[in-house]
């Protein structure tokens, strides 16, 4: 057996270094999963200066907690990026709390302002194999099926909230998430 | 109901449940479906296991260089309150600059000016205030001529401190600013290095390395900053006492 070049190998090692309080460790960690952490803050909470605040959350967070890593058993990104939206929904919920009514406007303002919702090569070269097939199974939905599933679980939206942010009628979100889910467990299933 | 033996409806709910769509009915069913049927539990984990690479699925953006800052700092405030927690802090010399006399006299004029707030409020109101609420702080830092330069304030809630400048000093290229805390008797602390590029300089503190300290001084260093446990290596820039505000 050949051994590939493994990026998760890389990114443990980081994460074991990390977990012995060597802050070298956590700026290289920083710079290989900054632009990916900040891209997924980003399309949790949409606003630059709040990605801003998720993303020193998050990684201080990675910096306490990255002896917890290895008993985790999940690919290393997937456990960093579940911290990073768990902060970023935090901060939703403090900001509910704190402006109720101010939400509303500002998903409008804000719905231009969005990244482009498709992982390029270079995301995708560092993602785990699960990610891999969870995106080659996305890719047979429509665009549209696979940014309200995405959205979903991201930012932890119910059929009503998913309506209003992608401006759908209620009926029309059912759907797609009841398709897009079928459809992705006939695919995932198929692949193991 | 056997959801178990119905495999693509037990994929769809468990897929469902994931993405939180379930209404609150249907989650609680399948809650306790997942209680008694160990099958229906391992299909939930499953599915939970393989949405969750959507958050590896976004597309990448470059943050700003100033959020590394940030957590570097944070970062350096932690090990630095490990290491003090350690071993105590090794005695300061006298005749270094932060013993100036000038600068102690700032600070207990500070003094005279919350003692007579504390007059004024009346002494019981004042002590169960301060009992009550996170303490603010203020500060504002002048330079060799006495003119005011940067403004420092900290908000207990989101544990950070804010500078904004008053004068128009600039930076060489190659040069940091970074900020100290001046704990009588003992070497200063690092509080952080400045980004002055940023739209308002923001630091994370938290109130008890603020407490212990009387008074503030920024110092222009090389390039980074330099380690917090050691003291300020390049001259003094700005300084003033740090005043609690309660009211």
């Amino acid at each position: 057996m050949t051994a590939l070049p493994d990026p998760d190998a890389d990114l443990i090692a980081l994460l074991d270094r990390v977990a012995g309080r060597d802050p070298k460790a956590l700026h290289n960690l920083y710079q290989r999963t900054a632009g990916r952490f900040y891209g997924l803050a980003l399309r949790i909470v949409r606003k630059p200066e709040w990605a801003e605040d998720v993303q020193q959350e998050a990684y201080l967070t990675i910096w306490r907690s990255a002896s917890e890593y290895r008993a985790s058993l999940s690919p290393p990104m997937a456990w960093m990026g579940l911290i990073v939206r768990s902060r970023a929904l935090d901060l939703l919920r403090r900001h509910r709390a704190a402006g109720a009514g101010q939400t509303q406007a500002f998903e409008e303002d804000a719905a231009d302002a969005l990244p482009s919702a498709e992982p390029g090569p270079q995301e995708l070269a560092d993602a785990s194999e699960q990610a891999w097939l969870l995106h080659q199974c996305l890719q047979q939905l429509a665009p549209a099926q696979r940014e309200a599933l995405s959205l979903a679980y991201l930012r932890e939206l119910s059929h009503t909230e998913l309506a209003r942010q992608l401006a759908q009628p209620l009926g029309t979100i059912k759907t797609w998430i009841r398709r897009g889910l079928d459809k992705l467990r006939v695919c995932m299933e198929r692949a193991g | 109901m056997n959801i178990a033996s119905n495999p693509r409806l037990l994929a769809l709910l468990s897929a469902a449940y994931t993405l939180g769509t379930l209404g609150a009915g249907a989650r609680r069913r399948f809650e306790s479906l997942a209680r008694e049927q160990a099958p229906v539990r391992v299909s939930a984990l499953l599915w939970r296991e393989r949405l969750a690479s959507l958050v590896e699925l976004s597309p990448a953006v470059e943050p700003p260089e100033a959020v590394w800052l940030r957590i570097r700092n944070l970062v350096d405030a932690e090990l630095q309150r490990e290491r003090a927690g350690a071993r105590p802090a090794p005695p300061v010399p006298e005749e270094r600059w932060w013993g100036s006399l000038a600068l102690w006299r700032g600070v207990a004029a500070a003094g005279v000016v919350a003692t007579l707030l504390a007059g004024v409020a009346g002494t019981h109101w004042w002590n169960e205030a301060r009992g009550a609420r996170p303490v603010q702080y203020v500060a504002i830092l002048s330079d060799a001529g006495a003119s005011p330069s940067m403004l420092v304030t900290f908000d207990p809630r989101s544990r950070q401190l804010t500078l904004q400048r008053v004068g128009t000093y600039q930076v060489a290229a190659d040069r940091s600013l970074q900020l100290w805390a001046l704990p009588p008797g003992r070497a200063p602390q690092s509080l952080g290095v400045l980004d002055v590029s940023a739209r308002g300089m923001r630091l994370p503190a938290d109130a008890a390395s603020l407490q212990q300290a009387p008074a503030l001084a920024i110092s222009l260093e090389p390039k980074g900053g330099v380690p917090g446990d050691r003291g300020p290596t390049g001259p003094v820039l700005f300084s003033g006492p740090l005043v609690e505000k309660t009211l």
